[in-house]
C-alpha cells in the first residue's frame, strides 16, 4: 500500500506539473500523443503495429486482418465475455466532487445518513411485500390446479380413464412453465434462473447487463410464480434473493429509468458505489424475506460481497433484513387472517423442532458427518451433472423459442413421472389428525387412507420439505422415499438452468430431506431399541442441510440461514459440521453451482484471493498495452474517434502530460471514464464554447448522475465537424489521483488492490511514472487455477 | 463400533454419578414432605383396601392416622365433606361407563349424562358461592394442597372428554345428542344392514349394492368434518365401516388401467429425447469468437525495447 500512496502522490505532483504546461498545450493542440514515434521504425514492426491501434485489450480490427477470420470454439468455462464490464466502484474524486462536498453543510451530511436508513427500510419493506405477494399469488395458482387435477384423478379413478387426468396434469404444468418461459425467454433473458450468480458477481463488482432492472424484477416475479404453480421442480427462495436487490437498486436511485419517472430524490446515490451498499441490502433483505433468515441474510451478504464492507453497513443491512422479514410476516397474518400473529417470517417455513425426540445426543454428530459427505458427493454428481447438460443448452438450445419448449416438456416431463410414481405407489398411509395434507390423493388406497407418494410428489415442494421434517416416524416407507430421492435429484438437476426463474434452494432441500428420512428410518431399523433417538425428522433436516450444502457450497451464511430457518439453535453445531464435510468433499471433485454458473457465463469473476502459485507474474505480463490515452486538453475529434472504435469499447483513458524530451508515453496526471467523456460530449463542455459563452452554466456532479446508469452509446451523440476541431479541457473532471502500481507489482498484490477496493482500472507505470499500461479486471480474472497449473482463460466476442 | 460402545460406557458412567449426587441432595426434603400431614393421609389413602374412590367421611380410616384430627377451623366442613362424597361417586360412573364404552368407541353416546352430573357437582365445589355456614369448598377442597387431587382427577377425565370431541355430537343444554349425530347413526345403520345382507356369498355383490348407501354415508361423514361436527364415536364407526369396506369386502378401486397410463406416460418421456436429439442434429452449435491476447510477449518485448532505447 505504501507503493501506491507513492505513486498516487507522485502522479498529483505530475499533475501540478501539467497545470503549469496548460497554455502551451492549448496553442499546440495537434501535439502528438500516441507513440508514433515507433510507428516509422521499420525495425520495430511489432510494436509499431501494436501501439498505431488504441487498445488496452488486445482486441483489433488490425489484428484480424492480420490473421485472417477469427478463430471460433464452442463454448466452453473457460471463456471470458467482453460482454461483462466492471462497475465504477472507485470514487473519481475529481474537482466536481471536491466542489460539491465543500458545499455540502454538516446537515447535509446528517440528511445523507438519514435517508441511508430510510432507502434500507424502504428496500426490506418493499422486498417483503413481493415476496408476500409471490407465496400468496403461488398458493392461490397452485391450490386452482392441484384442486381441479384432484377432482379430476378421483372422477377417474372410479369409472377409469386416469390417463386423461394424466394428461390434463401435464397440459395444466406445461401452460403455467410456458407463460413463465415466454416472457423470461423472448422479454428478459437476465431473469432466468434464480440469479444467485448474477446478484454475486454484481456484488463482486461485475456490471452483468440489465440485472438490476425494473422490467427484470417483474419478470422475474412472474416467471417464479409460473415456475412454482407450474409443479416444476424448484423454489422461489432463490430469486427472492435477485428480486430484493432490483429493488435495492431501484428504490435508492429514486427513479426508475424504465418508467422514465424521475422522483428527485436520493440524486446522491447516483453512482455505483453507493448502489452496491444498497443492492447488498437488498440481497440480505430477500434472503431474510425467503428464508425468515435476517441475520442469514446479512451473512449471505457478507460472504458473497466481502470485499466491501464496514460496520455501519452491516447495520443498515441488518435493519434491512428484518424489516423485510416482519413485512412478510405481517401481511401474511393478514392474509392468514390472524392479524398479529408473526409466525411466519419467511416463504419456506421448517416448522418448529422442539420435542424431545429431536434433540440430538453426542454419539450422533459422527453419523451427521457422515451424512454430510454423502451430501457433498451428491451435491458433486449433481453440479457435474448440471455442468455438461447447461454446455449442452448453451451450445445448443440457444434459441429463444427452444429454450420455451424445452421449459414446457421439462413441466409435461416432470407431471408424468410425478403421477407414475403415485400410480404405481402401494405405499398407503392412514390420514393423521393433526397432518395438515392439503390434497390428499387416495386412488387405490383403502379409503381413509391416501397415496403417501402423492404427499410427496402431489405438493408444492415447500410443504413437501415440512411433510417430510414432520410427519411422525411412519409416514413414508423406505421404498417410497429412495424412489422419491432418484427421481427427485434427477428432475432437479434437469430443471436447473432452463430458461425459467428460479431457484434450487428448495429442491435440494427436498432430495435431502427425503435420503435423510431414509437414512433416519433405516437407522431406527438397525439400532436396537433405535427409535428413542433416530428421529426421522431430525435426519431430514440433517440430510436437507447436507444436500444444500454439497450443492451451492455456501459456508457460515447457510449454516445461519438453517439455524434460523428451523428457530433452534442447538442445531447450529450439527449442521455447521455437515455443511463443512459436505463442502470439504464437494469442493474435491467440482466446484459449487453458483461457481460453475458463473464460469459458464463467462463472467470476469475475481474470487477472494490470487489464484496460488501466481506470484511470478507481474503487472507487466498482466497489463494490457499500449494504453490509449488522452491529453489533459484533448480534441474533441480524436476523443469521439476513439470512443466510437467499435473493436475497442474501453472504459477508461488515463489523462498524461507529454514527457518534453521524450518519444514515449506522458506521464500520468488523471483518469477519466467514458461515461465522464459522454456527458462532457453531451454537454458540448469545449474550451472554445466556455470562452465564447462566459455564461455557459458550470457542469456539476449532478449532470453525470442524471446520466447514470445509462449513459447514451457515443453513436447518439452527434459532433459537427466544426465542433471536432474543438478543443476539451479533462483536468476539472478527470480522477487526478488514480491507483498505480509499477510494472514489477506481482500477480497476487494487484489482485489484492482490485478486490479490496473495487478497482476498475490500475495503471502499471514505469519508473518515471509514463503509462505503460492498464490493468482490467479481465486481465486478472484470466488466470485461474486448472489441472495442469496456472492456466490462462480466452477472451472471446459473446 | 468400540469406540461407540466406549462412550457409551462413559455417558453412561457420567449419568449415574449424577444421579447419585442428585439423590442425596434431594433427600431430606422427600423426608420433610413425607412427614407433613397431607402426605401420611394420602400413605393412608393409598393402604387402604377399599374402593379406589376416598371417602373421608368413614371415622374408621382415621384410626390408622398417625396424628390425631386438627382443630376446628382447620377441618373441612361437613358440608365440603358430603359434596366431596358425592363427586367420588360421580366419577365413579362416570369412569365405570368410559371403561364399558371403550372399544368400539361410544364414549359420547353413553356417557354424556354421566359426564353432566360430574361436571354439575364440580361446578358446585369449585363455584365460590358460600355454602351454608359461609364456607367456601374451592379452597378448602381444590386448592389446600399441593396434589391438589380433586382438582387433578377432574381435569384428567375433562382432558378425554376435550380429546374425544363429544361436545360436537352432545347439544349441551338440552342433554342429548345432536340431530346431526343421530342423522349419521341412522344412515350408518342402513349401510350396516346392507352389508350384512350381502355378506354371505360373493362380495362384489356387495360391493356394487351397497355402493350407494355406502357412498351416501361418506359423503355426509366429509360434509360434517367439514363443519366440525364430528366426535370421537363417529369418526370411529365411521374408520371400522371403512375398513369394512375396502380391507375386508375388498371394495376398493382396482388398478385397471396400466397400459394406458405405461403407454401416455412412456409417449411423454420419449418427447425430450426427440427434442434433445433434434436441438443437437439441427440446431447451429453457438460459437464463440475467440479474441487472442497476445500482450504478455508484446509487453516484454517493449519494455525490453524502451529499456535499449532509454
Amino acid at each position: 500500500m505504501a507503493n501506491i500512496t507513492k505513486k498516487v502522490s507522485w502522479s498529483s505532483r505530475g499533475d501540478e506539473s501539467g497545470g503549469g504546461e496548460r497554455t502551451p498545450l492549448l496553442n499546440g493542440s495537434e501535439e502528438v500523443r500516441y507513440t508514433r514515434q515507433f510507428s516509422g521504425d521499420g525495425g520495430m514492426f511489432h510494436i509499431g503495429r501494436l501501439s498505431t491501434v488504441d487498445l488496452e485489450e488486445d482486441m483489433t480490427s488490425d489484428e484480424d486482418s492480420v490473421r485472417g477470420c477469427p478463430k471460433e470454439i464452442p463454448h466452453n468455462e473457460k471463456l471470458l465475455s467482453l460482454k461483462y464490464e466492471s462497475l465504477d466502484y472507485d470514487n473519481s474524486e475529481n474537482q466536481l466532487f471536491l466542489e460539491e462536498e465543500r458545499r455540502m453543510s454538516f446537515l447535509g451530511f446528517k440528511c445523507l445518513e438519514i435517508s441511508r436508513w430510510v432507502i434500507c427500510g424502504l428496500i426490506g419493506f418493499l422486498t417483503g411485500l413481493i415476496a408476500c405477494c409471490i407465496d400468496i399469488a403461488v398458493e392461490n395458482l397452485a391450490g386452482v390446479k392441484y384442486f381441479v387435477v384432484k377432482q379430476n384423478i378421483e372422477k377417474f379413478t372410479e369409472v377409469g380413464g386416469l390417463s386423461i387426468s394424466l394428461i390434463l396434469w401435464a397440459v395444466l404444468n406445461s401452460a403455467f412453465v410456458m407463460v413463465g418461459a415466454v416472457i423470461v425467454a423472448f422479454f428478459e433473458p437476465g431473469a432466468a434462473g434464480s440469479g444467485i450468480p448474477q446478484i454475486k458477481c454484481y456484488l463482486n463488482g461485475v456490471k452483468i447487463p440489465r440485472v438490476v432492472r425494473l422490467k427484470t424484477l417483474v419478470v422475474k416475479v412472474c416467471g417464479v410464480i409460473c415456475s412454482v404453480a407450474g409443479g416444476l421442480a424448484v423454489g422461489k427462495e432463490g430469486p427472492m434473493i435477485h428480486s430484493g436487490a432490483v429493488v435495492a437498486a431501484g428504490v435508492s436511485q429514486g427513479r426508475s429509468t424504465s418508467l422514465k419517472k424521475d422522483f428527485k430524490i436520493f440524486e446522491y446515490f447516483r453512482r455505483d458505489t453507493e448502489k452496491r451498499d444498497f443492492v447488498s441490502a437488498g440481497a440480505a433483505a430477500g434472503v431474510s424475506a425467503a428464508f425468515g433468515a435476517p441475520v442469514g441474510g446479512v451473512l449471505f451478504s457478507l460472504e458473497e460481497g466481502a470485499s466491501f464492507w464496514n460496520q455501519m453497513l452491516t447495520w443498515r443491512i441488518f435493519f434491512a433484513s428484518m424489516i423485510s422479514t416482519f413485512t412478510l410476516n405481517f401481511f401474511l397474518s393478514i392474509y392468514n387472517k390472524k392479524p398479529g400473529d408473526l409466525s411466519s417470517p419467511g416463504l419456506i417455513n421448517f416448522g418448529r423442532f422442539e420435542s424431545d425426540s429431536v434433540a440430538y445426543n453426542l454419539y450422533e454428530i459422527p453419523l451427521f458427518i457422515v451424512m454430510g459427505a454423502v451430501g457433498g458427493l451428491l451435491g458433486a454428481l449433481f453440479n457435474i451433472l448440471n455442468y455438461w447438460l447447461t454446455i449442452f443448452r448453451i451450445r445448443y438450445v440457444h434459441r429463444p423459442c427452444l429454450q420455451v419448449m424445452e421449459a414446457m416438456l421439462v413441466a409435461a416431463v416432470t407431471a408424468t413421472v410425478s403421477f407414475a410414481m403415485i400410480y404405481f405407489s402401494n405405499d398407503c398411509q392412514p390420514l393423521g389428525p393433526d397432518q395438515s395434507e392439503d390434497y390428499p390423493l387416495q386412488l387405490f388406497c383403502a379409503d381413509g387412507e391416501y397415496n403417501s407418494m402423492a404427499t410427496a410428489f402431489f405438493n408444492t415442494p415447500e410443504r413437501s420439505v415440512r411433510s417430510l421434517f414432520h410427519n411422525p416416524p411412519g409416514s413414508y416407507n423406505p421404498l417410497t422415499l429412495s424412489l422419491f430421492t432418484l427421481t427427485y435429484f434427477f428432475l432437479a438437476c434437469w430443471t436447473y438452468g432452463l430458461t425459467v426463474s428460479a431457484g434450487v434452494f428448495i429442491p435440494s432441500l427436498l432430495i435431502g430431506a427425503a435420503w435423510g428420512r431414509l437414512f433416519g428410518i433405516l437407522l431406527a431399523s438397525i439400532t436396537p431399541n433405535g427409535s428413542i433417538w433416530a428421529d426421522p425428522g431430525k435426519y431430514a433436516l440433517i440430510g436437507a442441510a447436507a444436500q444444500l450444502g454439497g450443492i451451492v457450497r455456501m459456508t457460515l451464511s447457510l449454516t445461519v440461514i438453517m439455524v434460523e430457518a428451523t428457530g433452534n439453535v442447538t442445531y447450529g453445531l450439527p449442521i455447521m459440521l455437515v455443511l463443512l464435510t459436505a463442502k470439504i468433499v464437494g469442493d474435491y471433485f467440482v466446484e459449487g453451482l453458483y461457481d460453475i454458473h458463473i464460469k459458464l457465463q463467462s463472467v470476469p469473476f475475481l474470487h477472494l484471493e490470487a489464484p496460488a502459485t501466481s506470484h511470478w507474474l507481474t503487472a507487466r505480463e498482466v497489463m494490457g498495452a499500449p494504453v490509449t490515452c488522452f491529453n489533459r486538453i484533448e480534441k474533441v475529434g480524436t476523443i469521439v474517434d476513439v470512443l466510437s472504435n467499435t473493436s475497442t469499447n474501453h472504459n477508461g483513458f488515463p489523462v498524461v502530460v507529454p514527457v518534453a524530451a521524450s518519444d514515449d508515453m506522458g506521464k500520468i496526471c488523471g483518469l477519466i471514464l467514458r461515461s465522464q467523456l459522454i456527458v462532457l460530449l453531451k454537454h458540448k463542455v469545449f474550451v472554445e464554447l466556455a470562452r465564447s459563452r462566459l455564461t455557459q452554466r458550470k457542469l456539476q456532479l449532478k449532470d453525470f448522475r442524471d446520466a447514470y446508469p445509462r449513459f447514451p452509446p457515443i453513436q447518439s451523440i452527434h459532433v459537427s465537424q466544426d465542433e471536432r476541431e474543438c478543443m476539451m479541457d479533462l483536468t476539472e473532471f478527470m480522477n487526478p489521483t488514480p491507483y498505480t502500481v509499477p510494472q514489477e507489482t506481482s500477480l497476487p498484490r494487484v489482485f489484492k488492490l482490485f478486490r479490496a477496493l473495487g478497482l476498475r482500472h490500475l495503471v502499471v507505470v514505469d519508473s518515471e511514472n509514463r503509462v505503460v499500461g492498464l490493468v482490467t479486471r479481465k486481465d486478472l480474472a484470466r488466470y485461474h487455477m486448472g489441472k495442469h497449473g496456472l492456466e490462462e482463460m480466452q477472451l472471446a466476442q459473446t | 463400533m468400540y469406540i461407540f460402545q466406549v462412550a457409551a460406557l462413559l455417558i453412561a458412567l457420567l449419568y449415574y454419578g449424577n444421579a447419585q449426587t442428585s439423590t442425596v441432595a434431594v433427600n431430606p426434603t422427600i423426608l420433610g414432605s413425607e412427614l407433613s400431614a397431607d402426605g401420611l393421609k394420602q400413605l393412608a389413602a393409598a393402604v387402604a383396601p377399599q374402593s379406589p374412590v376416598f371417602h373421608p367421611s368413614r371415622g374408621s380410616y382415621f384410626s390408622l392416622n398417625l396424628l390425631s384430627a386438627f382443630p376446628e377451623d382447620l377441618e373441612v366442613s361437613d358440608y365440603c365433606v358430603e359434596l366431596l362424597a358425592i363427586f367420588g361417586q360421580r366419577y365413579s360412573t362416570y369412569v365405570n361407563c368410559l371403561v364399558s364404552a371403550a372399544r368400539p368407541v361410544k364414549v359420547c353416546q353413553n356417557c354424556y349424562g354421566t359426564h353432566d352430573n360430574l361436571m354439575e357437582i364440580y361446578t358446585n365445589i369449585s363455584s365460590d358461592q358460600m355454602g351454608p355456614g359461609n364456607v367456601s369448598c374451592r379452597d378448602s377442597l381444590l386448592r389446600s394442597d399441593r396434589l391438589m387431587l380433586v382438582f387433578l382427577l377432574y381435569n384428567n377425565l375433562e382432558d378425554i372428554w376435550t380429546g374425544s370431541e363429544c361436545n360436537s355430537c352432545v347439544s349441551l343444554g338440552l342433554h342429548s345428542l345432536t340431530n346431526d349425530t343421530l342423522y349419521f347413526m341412522a344412515t350408518l345403520n342402513q349401510s350396516l344392514r346392507c352389508f350384512e345382507k350381502f355378506q354371505q356369498g360373493n362380495h362384489s355383490a356387495l360391493c356394487k349394492e351397497c355402493k350407494a348407501t355406502y357412498r351416501g354415508l361418506n359423503e355426509l361423514y366429509s360434509r360434517m368434518e367439514k363443519n366440525r361436527t364430528l366426535c370421537i364415536d363417529i369418526e370411529d364407526s365411521m374408520n371400522m365401516t371403512r375398513r369394512l369396506w375396502s380391507k375386508n369386502f375388498n371394495c376398493s378401486f382396482p388398478r385397471a388401467e396400466n397400459v394406458p397410463v405405461i403407454a401416455v406416460s412412456s409417449f411423454m418421456l420419449f418427447l425430450p429425447i426427440i427434442f434433445y436429439l433434434s436441438s443437437f442434429l439441427h440446431s447451429e452449435q453457438k460459437k464463440r469468437k475467440l479474441i487472442h491476447p497476445k500482450r504478455a510477449k508484446s509487453n516484454t518485448s517493449l519494455v525490453n525495447i524502451q529499456d535499449r532505447l532509454s
